[in-house]
C-alpha cells in the first residue's frame, strides 16, 4: 500500500461526511489560531517594550529621587565625576492637562535641556515649528497626540505659535499659559511618552513646576559593560534617596514576565488543542464504528492490521493537517485584529486614573514617574494619570507557526491511535456482519 | 499441482453464547477439484454460512482442517491469512458489500491497493474486467447508482482483479431478482470454465444449482449427500 492508496482512502472517509469533518477540524483550527494569535500577540507586545526601552539606550541608568526636595546641580555634579560616566541629563517631570481651543488633554511635562533631548529620545523629528530654546523663555514642543488628540479623531486642536494652557495636578489652581514653539512627529511607543509631552526647556519647566530641583536624573555609562558596576556604585550613594533603574533591568525584567505571560497563554490555548484532540477522538471512534462493515470488507480482501491502523491514523493526522494551515492563516488575521483592538483600548485616556492621580496629590511625572510617592511604573500609562500608548504589531516567527502545525498534526495523531488500533483489531467476520 | 482445490476434512464449529454452546459443524468432510463450479446447499441454520466462513478463512475451525490449494489454513496468523485471502481468495456477497464511498472502478481495484502491483497496471485490469462484464460505461459510478444486478458484477469483477485460486460467493443471487440472478450465476460459470478458477457458492436456491458441477448438501452441521453433475 503506498501512500498515495493511503491518501486517497482517508480523504475518502473526510470527503463523504463534510459537515462532520469540517466541524472536527474548525476544532483545530481554533487550538491552532489561539497559540498563533496568543503568542504573536506577546512577542508583539514584548518587541514593542524592547524598542520603546532601546530608545534609551542599553547604557542608560536612570535615577528617581525619594526625597521632597529632588535631585539638585551638586547631584548632577558629584554624579558627573563618577568613573564611565559619559552624560548625566537632569530632568524636570509632572503631570499635567493641557487646554487648548475648548480640548482637554493629558499630558506630561518634561523639562530638560535640548542636549539632554537628545540623549532622551535621540534627533527630535518637527512635523512643525522649532525647537524650544535652553533658557526661561515661555514656550514649548508638544507631542503629536497632543496637536491631534485622539478625542478629536486626528484633526488638528492646537497649531504652532497658539498658546496653550497647563493646568498641573495636586497643585490646585496653578496654571499658565505657554505658546507652542513645535510638533514633533509622531513616536511611537516609548518609555519617554514623547507622544503626549509637553517638553520645554529645564528652567521654564522648573518655573511651571515651582520647584527648583530635578525629580529625574539620566546617567549614561561609557559603555554596557560598566552599566551594572555604575548603577551598583550610584545605589550605594543615594541608599534609599533614590530609586535607581537601569534599561537593561527593565529588559530583563519584561522578558521574564512577558516569557511567563507567554506560557500561560501557551498553556491556555494547549488546552483549546486538548479538547480539539478529544473531539477528533470522539469524532474518529465514530466513524470507526460506523465503518465497521467496510473495515470487515477492506479485511476480507487482504488488508493486513496496519493497513487499517495507517488509513484510520492519516485520517487524524489530515485533519490535524488541515486545521493547523487554516489556523495559522486563521490566527495571523485574528492576530492583527486583536493588536488592533487592544492598542485602541489602551490609548484611550483614564478619566478615572486622571482624577485619582490629581487627587492624592502624589508628585512625579506621568511617565517619568517615581519621585516622591510616586509609583512603581516607569513606563508611561498604567495605574497613574494620563495616556498611555501601547501601540504594538503582532510579532510572527516562523518557528511558531511550524510548531504549531506540528503541535497540532501531533495532537491529531495521538487522538487518532486508540480509534485506529481499534478499527485494525477488528476480526472480518463480526466487522461484515455489522451493518 | 495436484487438482485438488478445496479440502475440507473433519471439520467442526462450535459457538459459544454465554454458556450455551452451539454446534454450527459437526464434522463436515468433501473436496472440491480446480475449476470445478460447486454448491453448498442447505436450508437456513444448516452451518452451510458457517462453512462459507471457514473456506474464506475469515473463521476458524474449532477441530479440522480446511485446505485450500493444498496449504494448511488454521494454524496461520491473521496477517498471514490477510495475505493469503489477498493472493488467493475472491469474495462476492449477498448484499454485494461494495463500498459506497468509492466509484466501481474503485472497488475494483480495491485488493489491489495492499499489493505491489502499480496503479496504472491494476487500474488497466480493473477497467478490463469491468468492460469484460458489460459495465464499461460505469466505471465511475458509485454502487448506489448502479443496479442490483450491476453492483453484482462489480463484486465479481473485484473478486477477480487478484486472479484468485477460489472464488466464494456467499447467496450470490440472494438480492437479485431472478433473471439478474440467474445471470451472475452463469457467468460465475464461465469463469470457472474459462479460467479453471474453482467457484463453490452457497445458495438455499435449488434451481440455480442445475449450472453448478458439484452440489454439497448440509443439514443440521453434517453433509447430508453430495452430488457430482457430469
Amino acid at each position: 500500500m503506498n501512500l498515495k492508496d493511503i491518501l486517497w482512502l482517508s480523504y475518502k472517509d473526510l470527503s463523504e461526511k463534510r459537515v462532520r469533518t469540517t466541524l472536527t477540524v474548525i476544532m483545530v483550527v481554533i487550538g491552532v489560531a489561539s497559540i498563533v494569535a496568543l503568542i504573536s500577540q506577546t512577542a508583539g507586545i514584548s518587541a514593542s517594550i524592547q524598542s520603546a526601552l532601546s530608545t534609551l539606550g542599553p547604557t542608560s541608568i536612570i535615577l528617581m529621587s525619594s526625597r521632597p526636595t529632588g535631585f539638585s546641580v551638586i547631584d548632577t555634579s558629584q554624579l558627573s565625576t563618577l568613573p564611565n560616566v559619559s552624560a548625566v541629563v537632569p530632568i524636570v517631570s509632572g503631570s499635567a492637562y493641557a487646554l487648548a481651543n475648548g480640548q482637554n488633554v493629558s499630558v506630561t511635562v518634561i523639562g530638560v535641556s535640548t542636549a539632554g533631548l537628545h540623549q532622551l529620545i535621540g534627533n527630535t523629528s518637527l512635523y512643525s515649528g522649532v525647537l524650544y530654546q535652553d533658557a526661561l523663555s515661555p514656550s514649548t514642543v508638544i507631542g503629536y497626540d497632543v496637536a491631534f488628540p485622539t478625542s478629536m479623531q486626528g484633526q488638528q486642536n492646537i497649531k504652532v505659535g497658539q498658546p496653550m494652557t497647563l493646568h498641573f495636578f495636586g497643585k490646585s489652581g496653578l496654571a499658565s499659559t505657554v505658546p507652542v514653539s513645535g510638533i514633533i512627529n509622531p513616536f511611537g511607543t516609548s518609555i519617554i511618552p514623547v507622544d503626549t509631552a509637553a517638553m520645554m526647556s529645564l528652567p521654564e519647566a522648573q518655573a511651571l513646576l515651582q520647584r527648583n530641583s530635578y525629580n529625574i536624573i539620566l546617567v549614561k555609562a561609557s559603555n554596557t559593560s560598566s552599566v551594572t558596576p555604575l548603577s551598583n556604585l550610584i545605589t550605594n550613594i543615594y541608599g534609599s534617596n533614590a530609586r535607581v533603574i537601569t534599561t537593561q533591568q527593565l529588559l530583563q525584567t519584561t522578558a521574564t514576565i512577558i516569557g511567563s505571560i507567554t506560557l500561560l497563554l501557551g498553556v491556555i490555548a494547549g488546552i483549546s488543542l486538548v479538547v480539539a484532540a478529544i473531539g477528533i477522538m470522539n469524532i474518529m471512534l465514530i466513524a470507526v464504528y460506523e465503518r465497521t462493515h467496510e473495515i470487515g470488507i477492506m479485511k476480507s480482501l487482504g488488508f493486513k492490521r496496519k493497513h487499517i491502523l495507517m488509513i484510520f491514523l492519516t485520517q487524524a493526522l489530515l485533519i490535524g493537517m488541515i486545521g493547523g494551515v487554516v489556523g495559522i492563516a486563521t490566527g495571523v488575521g485574528a492576530s492583527y485584529s486583536l493588536s488592533a483592538i487592544i492598542s485602541s483600548a489602551s490609548s484611550q485616556p483614564s478619566a478615572n486614573a486622571t482624577a485619582n492621580s490629581g487627587a492624592t496629590g502624589r508628585g512625579g511625572g506621568v511617565a517619568l514617574r517615581g519621585g516622591p510617592g510616586g509609583g512603581q511604573t516607569f513606563i508611561g500609562g498604567g495605574g497613574g494619570g494620563g495616556p498611555s500608548s501601547t501601540s504594538y504589531s503582532p510579532v510572527f516567527s516562523l518557528g511558531t507557526m511550524l510548531a504549531a502545525l506540528l503541535v497540532a498534526m501531533l495532537v491529531s495523531v495521538i487522538a487518532g491511535i486508540y480509534p485506529a488500533w481499534r478499527a485494525s483489531q477488528m476480526e472480518p467476520i463480526d466487522a461484515l456482519r455489522q451493518l | 499441482m495436484s487438482k485438488v482445490s478445496v479440502k475440507v476434512v473433519d471439520v467442526h464449529k462450535t459457538y459459544k453464547s454465554g454458556d450455551i454452546e452451539v454446534a454450527a459443524l459437526r464434522g463436515v468432510s468433501f473436496q472440491i477439484n480446480r475449476g470445478e463450479f460447486a454448491a453448498i446447499v442447505g436450508p437456513s441454520g444448516s452451518g452451510k454460512s458457517t462453512l462459507m466462513n471457514l473456506l474464506g478463512t475469515i473463521d476458524k475451525p474449532t477441530q479440522g482442517e480446511v485446505y485450500i490449494d493444498g496449504i494448511a489454513t488454521s494454524k496461520m496468523g491473521n496477517d498471514q491469512l490477510a495475505e493469503f485471502r489477498n493472493k488467493k481468495l475472491g469474495f462476492i456477497f449477498q448484499a454485494f458489500n461494495l463500498i459506497n464511498g468509492l466509484d466501481a472502478e474503485h472497488n475494483v481495484m480495491l485488493p489491489l491497493v495492499v499489493t505491489d502491483m502499480p496503479e496504472a497496471e491494476g487500474r488497466r485490469k480493473a477497467d478490463a474486467l469491468l468492460e469484460r462484464l458489460g459495465l464499461g460505461g460505469r466505471l465511475h459510478l458509485p454502487p448506489t447508482k448502479l443496479s442490483g444486478g450491476e453492483q453484482q458484477r462489480v463484486a465479481v469483477a473485484r473478486a477477480l482483479v487478484n486472479d484468485p485460486a477460489l472464488i466464494l460467493a456467499d447467496e450470490p443471487t440472494g438480492d437479485l431478482d431472478t433473471k439478474s440472478g440467474e445471470n451472475v450465476v452463469k457467468l460465475l460459470r464461465s469463469i470457472s470454465r474459462e479460467q479453471s478458477v474453482t467457484v463453490v457458492m452457497v445458495t438455499h436456491n435449488l434451481d440455480i444449482t442445475k449450472y453448478c458441477d458439484r452440489i454439497i448438501y448440509i443439514r443440521d452441521g453434517k453433509k447430508e449427500k453430495e452430488k457430482v453433475v457430469k
